[in-house]
């Protein structure tokens, strides 16, 4: 083997055809049916009921649509396909679908902040007081979390 | 670098504090396997990966763990919220509040202190990425 082959391309910064990184086995998934629907789906923490596996049976009480449940759906999709885009950026229709939920997410987060106060210290443009270290912050239990 | 989010990935409401509970989860913390290392594993390893599509990735999901481990946090912290004397002592937390009280404190069941030699930074693509599918297979 010649010292060209010998690295396969390693130092050219991308992925050669002929070196796998990796060799897993992953078993078949079924991506259509059952699955769960999206609401389930999101309190679950998986869409297939075949990967629903709750440790010791304890199991999220069904999630309220209100704007922080909206908001973190809406971050769940945007932050999964960007791992899917990491890798596979030259898909246009993901690359499309993400242009629609990076819109939404825009949308969904300026209403929040809004009516809730700052996620980020950017949010503070234009306010009228620096409401940033105001309660809660986001570990405290909240008897009554209906943002 | 780095900007915070005041808000968790996902919510955290835990009516009923359980300190016995508490104590196994606090190793998805600080433990072995614990979020803290899988930050630390993919960003620490990001310097040395060649590819950009491997940067983009490590980047973002030691990112997430980030996320991840601040969610852990807070069950921690939530199912320790006002504890009696008794309840610490029937569920067998009194070993960790002699030390840390109710802090959350990165630390495996074991009581062990998160430790940096959980985990592996080889500067090589496969042994790196072995070393992720060895600690949390999700990666790949």
């Amino acid at each position: 083997m010649n010292r060209a082959n010998a690295d396969n391309g390693y130092r050219f910064g991308s992925l050669p055809k002929n070196a796998p990184l990796a060799m897993a086995y992953v078993p078949l998934q079924e991506s259509v049916s059952p699955s769960y629907e999206s609401m389930e789906a999101l309190s679950r923490g998986t869409l297939f009921p075949g990967l629903d596996l709750p440790l010791m049976n304890m199991v999220n009480s069904e999630l309220k649509m209100c704007p922080l449940t909206e908001m973190m759906a809406i971050d769940f999709v945007a932050d999964e396909l960007e791992l899917y885009l990491d890798t596979h950026n030259d898909d246009s229709e993901a690359f499309a679908m993400y242009q629609t939920f990076l819109a939404l997410k825009k949308e969904v987060r300026s209403r929040y902040t809004k009516q809730f106060g700052p996620i980020s210290q950017d949010d503070l443009l234009g306010a009228k007081r620096y409401s940033w270290p105001d309660d809660p912050w986001p570990w405290e239990y909240q008897p009554k979390m209906e943002v | 670098m780095f900007v915070y989010e005041k808000k968790l990935q996902y919510p955290v409401k835990i009516k009923n504090p359980n300190p016995a509970l508490a104590k196994f989860i606090i190793s998805q913390y600080g433990g072995p396997d614990g979020e803290l290392g899988a930050s630390l594993r993919y960003l620490s390893q990001r310097y040395s990966m060649p590819y950009p599509e491997l940067k983009a990735l490590l980047t973002d999901i030691g990112t997430e763990e980030l996320g991840h481990l601040e969610m852990i946090g807070t069950l921690v912290h939530q199912l320790t919220r006002n504890m009696t004397p008794e309840e610490i002592k029937k569920a067998g937390f009194e070993t960790y509040f002699v030390d840390r009280t109710a802090g959350v404190y990165p630390t495996a069941a074991s009581g062990f202190p998160w430790s940096a030699a959980s985990m592996a930074v080889k500067g090589d693509v496969i042994a790196d990425l072995n070393e992720d599918l060895a600690a949390d297979a999700t990666i790949l």
